[in-house]
């Protein structure tokens, strides 16, 4: 089997805490979207392609070798890990560049290097600054520097949109689809469904230390369709809202909820027109719509089944 | 891109750690505490006391047990336990040459101010010391950068306090008139300095502790190679 990363029946556990089990996955190329709620796993799976763990069971494999005792294969490789400590006391040129020294370049083309991937991640005007005082957009782009500037082949990014205001947000996004063209393999993980999407169609499910599904977004957002769609509408007669629905075929279940009616629906587009065929017939104030569903939980909880009846 | 060489990525690492060392506030903390025999040994002079040899350089040992722990078990075992570690190990370099690039910046720099503080120490006290006993609290401070090195490979959490704990009974199992009095660091220091009860060569203390070294520079060695993020 070829691909970037060839993982199978890879498993890492933390003392008795399972962090990934028996993935059996191949990664080609691309950018990838690793997406997963919190404690899914992404972490420990990014940390073995990185070289950081070494599976407990099964093997991973990076461009045919294994990261952990292999030094070449690392060269490849550029992280950018999701906690934010680093190196405070230097500042954002010397840790690029320390960090770029010890990928592999050599001394006089390392400072260039770490120079030329500050500005590509707009840090020109802050590299002579100490990392310790950086908000957490620069030491994001700080990260992604110190991952790029050694000109890797397969980037590693462990949540590098996390608390990021939302304009440094779409030109991290922008920079890592910039990479992205150029052709490198880019791995990006996340929480937050919308943020992967953003980057790009192809993702990875990742939930309970498993791969769930793989593909096109749009192909796992047809499967999460198969399932019932929650709409939460928040208005001054929930029980009017609910009599206009109750007859419908595609609506699976009504449930009141503090000020509001939740509706379980298999078709969300005759929903919502019929909706507000409801509201307009029956004179009703809608304060509030809303769908649980788009808490990437509840994703999860149809795919595996957690979700019960729905 | 190439793959750098072993000496150039402990070259890297080494100024690299210098450079966060010389920013923080560990150089100045350290040299107070060096400061601390010159100031006793003035106080002692002042009131016509004078400290003999033998007591300053068990003072000394104190600071032998504090300041490489200070310098070197606190840079590994932060390194470890605040996952800067990460950068590191997704980096193309072997592993082992963290703790060689840590203990090439920190190991020469506690053994400098130690023997610098020795000196001025005796010059004060009494008379400037020999050579021989500079170069002997110089390879106690690197044999002990050693062991501090090892510690905090194995417990990061405690490496700094573990470190002066383990100094302080090498201090106390050195001073006892047994036979493994012999693998003590400090001990071995003291004879390598002429304190001992009789004149001895000086090789034979210095290769005791290069070989206290050597054991905890493999723990230090074996343990980072398996540890993980």
């Amino acid at each position: 089997m070829t691909g970037v990363v060839v993982a199978e029946r890879c498993s890492k556990w933390y003392g008795h805490v399972l962090g990934v089990s028996e993935v059996t996955w191949t990664l080609g190329g691309g950018i990838v979207g690793l997406l997963g709620p919190n404690g899914a796993g992404k972490s420990t799976l990014i940390k073995m392609m990185g070289g950081l763990l070494r599976p407990s069971r099964g093997t991973l494999r990076v461009y045919g070798e294994d990261p952990f005792d292999s030094v070449g294969v690392r060269r490849r490789i550029g992280y950018a890990p999701e906690h934010e400590a680093t190196w405070d006391e230097l500042t954002a040129l010397e840790l690029v560049t320390a960090m770029t020294r010890l990928a592999g370049v050599p001394a006089a083309r390392a400072a260039p290097a770490a120079e030329a991937a500050l500005d590509q991640m707009g840090m020109t005007p802050a590299m002579h600054r100490r990392v310790r005082g950086f908000s957490k957009g620069m030491r994001q782009r700080t990260k992604l520097a110190t991952a790029i500037a050694h000109d890797p082949d397969f980037l590693l990014l462990d949540e590098p949109l996390t608390g990021v205001d939302p304009i440094a947000r779409a030109d991290i996004i922008d920079r890592i689809k910039q990479l992205g063209a150029a052709g490198k393999t880019i791995l990006v993980s996340s929480h937050v469904l919308y943020e992967i999407e953003a980057l790009t169609s192809e993702i990875v499910v990742i939930y309970r230390g498993q791969v769930l599904a793989e593909g096109n977004v749009y192909e796992i957002r047809a499967l999460i369709d198969r399932h019932p769609h929650r709409i939460r509408i928040e208005c001054d007669r929930p029980r009017a809202i609910a009599a206009a629905l109750a007859a419908e075929d595609h609506v699976a279940r009504l449930s009141f909820d503090r000020g509001g009616v939740i509706v379980e629906t298999r078709d969300p587009d005759r929903c919502y027109d019929q909706l507000a065929a409801a509201v307009l017939a029956g004179g009703v104030v809608v304060t509030g719509l809303s769908s649980p569903d788009n808490n990437l939980g509840a994703v999860f909880e149809y795919l595996t089944g957690d979700g019960g009846a729905r | 891109m190439t793959e750098p060489h072993a000496a150039s990525t402990v070259a890297t690492l080494a100024a690299v750690t210098l450079k966060r060392f010389g920013r923080g506030k560990a150089p100045w903390i350290a040299a107070g505490l060096a400061a601390l025999p010159i100031a006793y040994a003035a106080l002692r002079h002042a009131r016509a006391a004078p400290l003999r040899s033998d007591e300053l350089f068990a003072l000394m040992m104190l600071l032998v047990a504090v300041l490489p722990a200070m310098f070197v078990a606190s840079s590994i075992g932060e390194e470890i336990e605040d996952r800067t570690s990460a950068y590191l190990w997704s980096r193309a370099i072997p592993r082992w040459a963290v703790v060689a690039g840590k203990l090439t910046a920190l190991a020469p720099a506690a053994a400098a101010l130690l023997a610098v503080s020795w000196y001025a120490a005796m010059r004060v006290a009494a008379a400037p010391p020999s050579l021989v006993s500079c170069g002997a609290i110089a390879a106690a401070s690197v044999a002990a950068s050693v062991v501090a090195a090892g510690i905090a490979t194995v417990v990061p959490r405690h490496a700094m306090v573990l470190t002066i704990c383990y100094l302080l009974t090498d201090n106390a199992v050195g001073a006892l008139d047994f036979s493994f009095a012999g693998l003590s660091i400090t001990h071995q220091a003291k004879l390598a300095a002429q304190f001992g009860d009789a004149p001895s060569p000086v090789g034979a203390p210095l290769l005791a502790m290069a070989g206290v070294a050597a054991v905890w520079a493999a723990i230090a060695v074996l343990r980072i190679r398996r540890l993980e993020v």
